[in-house]
């Protein structure tokens, strides 16, 4: 049987930043939407606490704003799933398991997929650009 | 200058000054749930609880009228991300005193003119001699 062709994608993305550190999980899906936009295919590999992003027990909103109780905040797991979807096929996120793991973060959403760090090389082979974004 | 220094809690906590430094801590996964948030929920647990914003941080008083937030992503346009200039007036609203150190704001190129209505422009080292006023002071 032949072996399946090998899909490249245009952007892979690793993000080391926190969620709630700064900006750069905001640059992260701004940017990926920019490249959708234009047609491309973006893939997140979620490195360290970016992890906690697509984790279940968010469900699909934030907590109660005490300001706001009738307001609807999507969850950060959300906000991922609905990217995935409406790219079509064309955004992905990978969740690092060694990460995920050692943060006690292993329920992830499950549009997510699961990658072993020892898979990091053949991600990026299959990516015609890679960006790290936000420093481990 | 003479500021009112109110108080702003009615619990039985001591007296606190929260300094803040670190102006954006996310956006997108944060939305409502951001420093400034949490401490207008501490409303009512402590005597008195004051703000000051130094550093970046004075960004988040600074008077801002046409700019609105939101990011499209997917067919999702999320206009929830943080509305810090929002929490601000809300933090005068509720009678904390919003303490803005006026070097960080003239630093950054910012009018001292232009901060939220309500909040009290401070040189640096007016600010340290206020702390005695506080039994804790925390950095937030």
């Amino acid at each position: 049987m032949a072996r399946m062709e090998r899909r490249m994608w245009d952007l892979l993305l690793i993000l080391t930043a926190a969620p709630h550190s700064g900006d750069v999980v905001t640059s992260a899906l701004r940017l990926s939407q920019a490249v959708l936009d234009r047609g491309g295919s973006v893939r997140v590999w979620a490195c360290g606490y970016a992890n906690m992003m697509t984790q279940d027990t968010f469900g699909d909103t934030k907590l109660p704003n005490t300001r706001d109780p009738e307001g609807h905040y999507p969850s950060p797991s959300a906000v991922v799933q609905r990217m995935i979807a409406d790219g079509e096929g064309r955004f992905g996120w990978i969740a690092c398991t060694a990460c995920s793991e050692e943060r006690g973060a292993v329920h992830h959403v499950p549009q997510v997929r699961h990658r072993s760090p020892l898979r990091l090389a053949s991600t990026v082979a299959g990516a015609r650009q890679t960006l790290y974004l936000g420093g481990a | 200058m003479s500021s009112t220094t109110t108080a702003a809690g009615r619990g039985s906590g001591p007296p606190v000054l929260c300094v803040l430094d670190r102006a954006y801590r996310g956006a997108v996964e944060a939305q409502f749930f951001h420093a400034l948030y949490g401490l207008l929920d501490l409303h009512g647990q402590f005597q008195r609880v004051d703000v000051a914003l130094r550093g970046a941080a004075v960004t988040l008083a600074v008077e801002e009228d046409v700019y609105r937030p939101a990011v499209r992503l997917g067919t999702m346009t999320l206009d929830t991300l943080p509305d810090y200039r929002g929490s601000v007036r809300d933090l005068v609203a509720e009678d904390f005193t919003v303490f803005v150190d006026r070097e960080a704001v003239t630093a950054l190129g910012f009018d001292p003119e232009r901060l939220v209505a309500g909040t009290v422009l401070l040189d640096s080292a007016e600010l340290a001699l206020r702390w005695p006023e506080y039994e804790q002071v925390w950095f937030v």
